[in-house]
This record gives C-alpha cells, structure tokens and sequence, in this order.
C-alpha cells in the first residue's frame, strides 16, 4: 500500500470552522450531458453540509469527482488551502476523504472486520485482528454504534452495514466523509441512530456531507448549510437556518411542489384478493414471509412499510406467480390461484410493478413499442391471424406515452435512454392500460426524483376510481402514510398489525418497521 | 513402489494445479485451460533438463513456461475482458498443440529425473504437501489474502477500499499457472518420465479437468482440496489394479472410473442444496468493468 505522508499530514491541526476543501469551477461533461457546470463547493470542519439536488442534478458526478471516480474536465480542488489531484479514490483516502456508498460496497460473504481492515494499510502483512478488533469496538462505543465485529455481513440489515461502511471510513482516516443518500435504506429508529452518530462525529471536526434527494425533514434537522443543485448548476449556497421544505423543494424542482398527495375518497368495494396464512422462501432457503393473512377491497389501497428484505418482495413475487408458496392460499375474486401460472394472473386482471425497473421491468435494447408489447403479446385484440398487430400497439404506445407525460423523443426510442422517472411512467402506464383489477406496486417511486415520485403517486391514488385495488409495498414510511388506505407494517416476514390509515400513527409504524409490537 | 506410495504420487499430480487455481479462482478469474498449462510445463521442463541436464532448471522452466500460460489468460480475460471460458478453452489447445509440435524432439524416456528421497517420494511430494497449508494461510490469516478474496467476491468493493483490481488478479493468474507448470514438471520429471505424444490423448490424459473440477468439490478450501486429491489419487491408482485383478473385464471400464466420478461430483456440486453453502467466489468468471 502507498503512502503519502506529506497529504495526510493537511489535517493536522485544523479547527472548527476553518474551511477544509474546495472545489472551483468544477465542470464535466458526458456525451449529450453537462453534468457539472462550473460548481462552486466548498466545506469546513466540523460542518455537516447537505448538497441537494434531483436525480441527474450532478450531486452524484460532483462527488464522485472528490472521492477520484471520474476525473473533472475543468476545475480545481483543494485540500486546506493546497491544490490537489484526485486521481483514483485511494488518492481520496490518503487525503482523508471517505465516502459511504448506497449500494454493494461491502463483501457480503466476509465478516465485518474483514470488510472493514480491508485495503487498511496498518493491517499488517499477517492480519492483526485482536488489535484491530479493540480499536474499532472503542470506535463503536464512542459513536454509540452497535455492530457485531463477527458477523457476516449478509446477515446484516442495510442499516447496519451502511453503519459498517462509516466505520470503515472513519477507521480508514477519513475526516470528510461523503454519505450518499445515507437514510434511503434505513428505519426510522435507524435513522434517528443514524443522525445521533453524525452529530457525534462532526464535534470531532469531522466535515460530513450528505447527498439527499428528496428527504427534506432530515436535512433541515441534521446539516448546518446545504448547497442546492440543479440542472448541474449552484441554485444556492444557504445556511440550513431559516430554510423551509418548500423553499428547498422549489430550488430542487425550479417550481411549486405540494408535499400532499391528492386524496381521493370512493367507497370500497367487494374483496378483490384475499391471502390466508401464506408463507414463502427467500432465495437463501429461509422462511422470508410467515403466515401473512390479508385482504384488499375494490378502490383500496392497501400499504406495506418495511425496510426491504423482511419479506415484501417474496410476497409480491408470489402473488405474482414468481415464486412459490410453500402454505397458504391466495383467493382471487372467490378463485384459488395460489398454484395458477404468472400468465394465468396477467389474464385475470392482475397487473405488476417489479421493484427493479430497468432489471425485471423493461427491456434496455427494446423499443418503447416492444416493452409496451411485452405486456400485450398474449391479449388477442392485439393481435391479427396470430401475428402481432404492431400498429395497433404502436398506437397504444403513443396514447400512453401522451397520456402518462412520458419524455422520449418517439416511441421507437429505446428503453435505455429513458431516465427512471420517464421509464417508471411507462411501466405504469404499460400496466394502468390494461386495466388491472389489482396491482401490486413494488416500490413504484424508489429512487425517483421529487417530480415523478408525485405523478406516479397521484396517479396509484387516482386509480382508485376505476375500482383497482393496490398492493402498495414501499421502504418509505411518508408515501406509505400518505398514499395508503389500509397500512400494514412489516418485520422478519411477520405483519406487526394492519391498521386502517385514519388510526395509523407515524411513530408507532415506524417503530414496528423495526420488529416492535404493538402495545395495544 | 507400493499402492499407498503410487497414491500419493499420483494425487500430487492432482493437487498441484489444482491448488494453483483454487488461488487463481479466488481472485475471481476462472482458467478452464489447466490441462494446456500442465502441458506447457512438460514440454519445458523435459526441454530443459534434456539440454542443460540440471533437473531442477527443468523445474523452474516448467512453473516459468505455465507462469507465462497464466499470463496470456490474464492478459485475455483481465486486459482486454474476454470471456474466460473462452480464452482457458484457447489456452488448453494452445497447450496441447504447441507441445504436439515441439515435442517431438524429446519422445522417448527422460534422461534426467528427479531421485526419490524419502519412503518412495521426491522432493516436489513434500514441497507441494507444504503450499497447502501456505495457501490456506495466506488466503485466510494475512491481508494479501484478504484482499485476494475480496476482489474475488466483489471488485468494485475492492476498488473503493483503494486495491488494484488487475494487479491482484494478475498475481492469481500468475500464481495458477505456475503451480500448473510446476504439475507438468513434476509428471514428466518425477512420476512418469516418459514423453509420448498423441494428439488424442496427451500425456496429462485430461487429468488437468479433473484438477479443474477438484476445486469446486473443494469449495474453494486449500485442506479439502488436499482430501479430494488423495480420494482421485486412490481411484486413479485403483483403476490400474483392478485390471490385475480383475483380467476378464476391459481395462477401459477401470480408467473410466475417475472420470466418471468427475462427472458425478460436478453434477453433485451443481445441485442446488450444495451450491448454497459451497462459497461461490460470487465475481467468479465475471470481468470487471469499472463503474458498473
């Protein structure tokens, strides 16, 4: 391992307040795309300092730049006053710049220290683990983190390991550290854990700074100034004081946001779905879902909340079909359909959001046409002498992309180059087109900005109308409470209790997304 | 030479390669082509101790000549991201027909061996006896070892954590290949000292796919890879006795024996109840491409 003592020794001595790095007129450009033009960024010591911005605002170039991913194309850095070149992030690590990354940047099959020793340049040739085990247990206690040193990370919940990668951060020198949408995966006991942490860490002169989209409640509570982008550009510098969600919202968006989503009142119905006792196997031989019992009515919506991998998705796939039930029932409209085929479903009027878009839920090389086609190659009106009727379901394809505001230049623009908002309005348009009795929305808004979280909301609600009922399975707590009619919180596979949306209370939800029963 | 002394040469033959790809898998490059390794090591290691008459530079020429096997691989499928089925299918018929070739000169016995020094078993027995609890050491106790596994499980986890993905690999291809070339120094010097040539059936007799399979019935552990080399070792011997034995039946029927247990074994390890606990290097056989 390299070293650069003369760069790590920039941190000596520095004290709150004093500005610890800059960034000048960064700018870089993709084919087609400026990502970053001409930002202005800068960070102090002990500051926790928000940058906010929409997808694609240049958030994620921009410090991808600081921690040496990818290379500006103009601009300077500077460490403490001295210019810098960050050329790959071991550069960024001997500067003592840590970043904690959204996904897979831990080796699940490894335990935590291995994870966390790993590439650490005092590990040793032969592996000092009882030193480096005392080390970080004195870390841990000192920021209130518990983790189990030993344990596997795929035993881990996503909380714990994004706590892991903090560690391994901090163990590893860092005094900045870049935190990628750090609440995203976490619930709500976490993140209050979470931002207890951080705050312990910034009295340290540790320089923190978030990226956030579009948690707003949790900038305004933990960071001191934030930086807001658009469009690859500095909307503003601010002091976290005297913001407001709607102020910050309106910089992100560059219009009004309503934080509401419409209500739309109908009378529920007949029971569309009824599920008794189901339960299921995750990928790894484990029971995922245990004896869910459940119903969803005509023009209800019906929410789980729960931090993924406690057993949401194993239900959605098999009510989908997708995987099989090891006990239980499924009754559609008064049929079993608990061993009927995914095709089966399709044509009964059961309609699918899968959580992964641009994995399950579309085909990247296809067409817009195609993909639409994907869900009509088995409805005969759109076929003719067994052939499919490509202008008829061109057409479809264009009154969709108009109706459902979709930005693609034609509909023979292909899947890929359509952003995740654009592509998640396609695929809800491709399933709200067929006119589904029920749909199970399989996070429908993970990872999408302010604007299209809010179209795709409003339109699940609006559907209540056409007498749908939604299966609405989501990791964050907000849409859960705002869009749902029926909420059912959900740990380790178990329904902790499912309320009715007028008697649900943020709190206790959130609480029972972490494994807490309820008192009543 | 007694039937435990022939075991235990002939599992040599065995763990060798197969320990040097265990290693190599572990970065997360897999090398189909151990077989055309081996034979390069052969044709070097004869080449040399016949012209120099030094047995032991025949060693180094072996584990030399699969070193640089080794590296051709990388080069293919680290470099420039070949698929690595495709490339170790290359490398085993390069292998095979470059000593086809440059072989011929050297038919016939081998002048120069290496002399047995204890109970029947050469020097190479024990040194390859050692590098097993060597590699079980290194991968699983010093930090080289921890950032071996690390790239084999999740390279782009091992990048941010500041480790040179290629050069890592690298060394595990270099690391296999000359653990294969020293297999083909071992054979024609140490075990069966006489070079045939056949393009139908090489003097390794596809004992390098055995070694291949071996190591994903060791699920990637350096000890367990020694006990399923003693256990082919014992079935390869047992084919030869049992014709002895047994003169009526066709001695095809004994040779097969180990080879079907390959099969059998590889069947066994693809079921799904084996392949949750065997320990998948999960970015085996996957190139890596930054940023994705």
């Amino acid at each position: 391992m390299e070293k650069r003592p003369e760069q790590r020794s920039l941190w000596k001595g520095i004290k709150r307040g004093e500005t610890v790095l800059e960034m000048k007129g960064i700018t870089k450009r993709f084919p087609g795309v400026l990502a970053n033009d001409h930002i202005d960024f800068d960070i102090k010591a002990g500051e926790i300092h928000a940058l906010l911005g929409e997808n694609g605002a240049g958030k994620t170039t921009l410090m991808n730049i600081l921690y040496g991913i990818l290379q500006p194309d103009e601009g300077e850095i500077y460490v403490q006053g001295k210019k810098v070149r960050i050329r790959s992030p071991l550069d960024a690590i001997s500067l003592g710049i840590g970043m904690v990354h959204q996904h897979r940047k831990l080796v699940p099959a490894h335990t935590v220290l291995e994870n966390i020793i790993l590439g650490h340049p005092r590990a040793g040739k032969v592996l000092n683990v009882r030193r480096a085990e005392e080390e970080l247990k004195g870390l841990c206690k000192k920021y209130g983190i518990k983790i189990d040193l030993r344990a596997k990370v795929w035993q881990l919940s996503a909380g714990e390991r994004q706590m892991v990668e903090i560690i391994k951060a901090i163990y590893r020198g860092a005094k900045l550290l870049i935190l990628d949408e750090p609440t995203s995966v976490l619930t709500p006991p976490e993140t209050r854990q979470l931002l207890m942490s951080l705050k312990v860490m910034a009295r340290d002169e540790l320089a923190i700074i978030p990226f956030i989209t579009h948690k707003l409640p949790i900038v305004l509570k933990i960071s001191d100034r934030m930086t807001v982008l658009r469009n690859g550009k500095v909307v503003s510098h601010l002091k976290t004081k005297g913001a407001t969600m709607r102020s910050l919202a309106k910089m992100m968006v560059g219009r009004e946001v309503l934080f509401r989503t419409k209500k739309v009142e109908v009378k529920r119905g007949k029971p569309i779905i009824e599920v008794r006792n189901l339960s299921a196997l995750s990928d790894k031989g484990v029971l995922a879902l245990k004896n869910a019992s459940f119903s969803i009515r005509e023009g209800e919506i019906f929410g789980i909340a729960g931090v993924s991998g406690n057993g949401q998705h194993e239900l959605a796939e098999v009510l989908m079909g997708l995987r099989k039930a090891t006990g239980g029932k499924v009754i559609f409209r008064g049929r079993d359909i608990t061993d009927s085929s995914i095709l089966e479903r399709w044509k009964t009027g059961i309609g699918y959001i899968p959580s992964e878009r641009v994995e399950v839920g579309s085909i990247g090389d296809f067409s817009l046409v195609e993909n639409i086609a994907m869900n009509l190659y088995f409805d005969n009106s759109f076929s003719r002498w067994g052939l499919l009727d490509y202008k008829k379901i061109r057409k479809h394809t264009e009154e969709a992309i108009s109706e459902f505001d979709v930005m693609a230049p034609s509909a023979d623009t292909k899947a890929k180059h359509l952003s995740g908002g654009n592509l998640q309005k396609l695929i809800l348009a491709r399933v709200l087109s067929r006119e589904p009795q029920l749909l199970i929305a399989n996070l429908p808004t993970h990872g999408l900005d302010v604007g299209a979280t809010e179209f795709v909301r409003n339109k699940l609600v609006e559907s209540k109308k056409e007498k749908i009922g939604i299966l609405l399975i989501s990791e964050d707590l907000d849409e859960v409470l705002s869009v749902s009619d029926t909420i059912a919180p959900i740990y380790e596979g178990e329904f902790m209790e499912i309320v009715p949306s007028e008697k649900a209370r943020r709190d206790e939800i959130g609480t029972m997304m972490a494994g807490a029963r309820p008192k009543r | 030479m007694g039937f435990f002394t022939m075991t235990l040469t002939a599992s040599m033959f065995f763990l060798l390669p197969a320990l040097g790809e265990l290693f190599d898998q572990r970065s997360g490059v897999l090398n189909i082509g151990l077989e055309g390794m081996i034979l390069m090591g052969v044709l070097a290691a004869v080449a040399t101790s016949t012209e120099t008459g030094n047995v032991w530079l025949g060693v180094v020429a072996g584990m030399a000549a699969g070193g640089l096997m080794g590296l051709i691989h990388g080069f293919l499928s680290i470099s420039l991201k070949v698929n690595q089925v495709v490339s170790g299918t290359g490398i085993w018929i390069l292998g095979v027909g470059l000593t086809t070739y440059y072989g011929l000169a050297y038919v016939g016995p081998v002048k120069h061996t290496i002399a047995p020094i204890i109970g029947g078993l050469t020097p190479l027995f024990f040194v390859g006896l050692a590098l097993v609890p060597i590699f079980w050491f290194i991968l699983s106790k010093t930090s080289f070892g921890l950032r071996v596994r690390s790239v084999g499980e999740n390279p782009s986890v091992a990048e941010v954590s500041g480790i040179n993905i290629s050069r890592t690999r690298y060394i595990g291809v270099l690391v296999g290949g000359m653990l294969s070339g020293l297999a083909g120094a071992y054979l024609i010097l140490a075990y069966a000292p006489s070079w045939s040539i056949s393009w139908r059936v090489p003097v390794t007799e596809g004992r390098g796919f055995i070694a291949l399979a071996l190591v994903f019935f060791s699920m990637w552990r350096p000890f367990l890879l020694l006990v399923g080399s003693f256990a082919f070792g014992t079935l390869w011997i047992m084919g030869w006795y049992l014709q002895t034995v047994l003169p009526g039946i066709p001695i095809h029927i004994f040779r097969m024996i180990p080879y079907l247990v390959t099969v059998a074994i590889l069947v066994l390890i693809s079921t799904e109840r084996f392949r949750k606990r065997a320990g998948t290097p999960a970015a085996l056989g996957k190139p890596y491409f930054r940023g994705e």
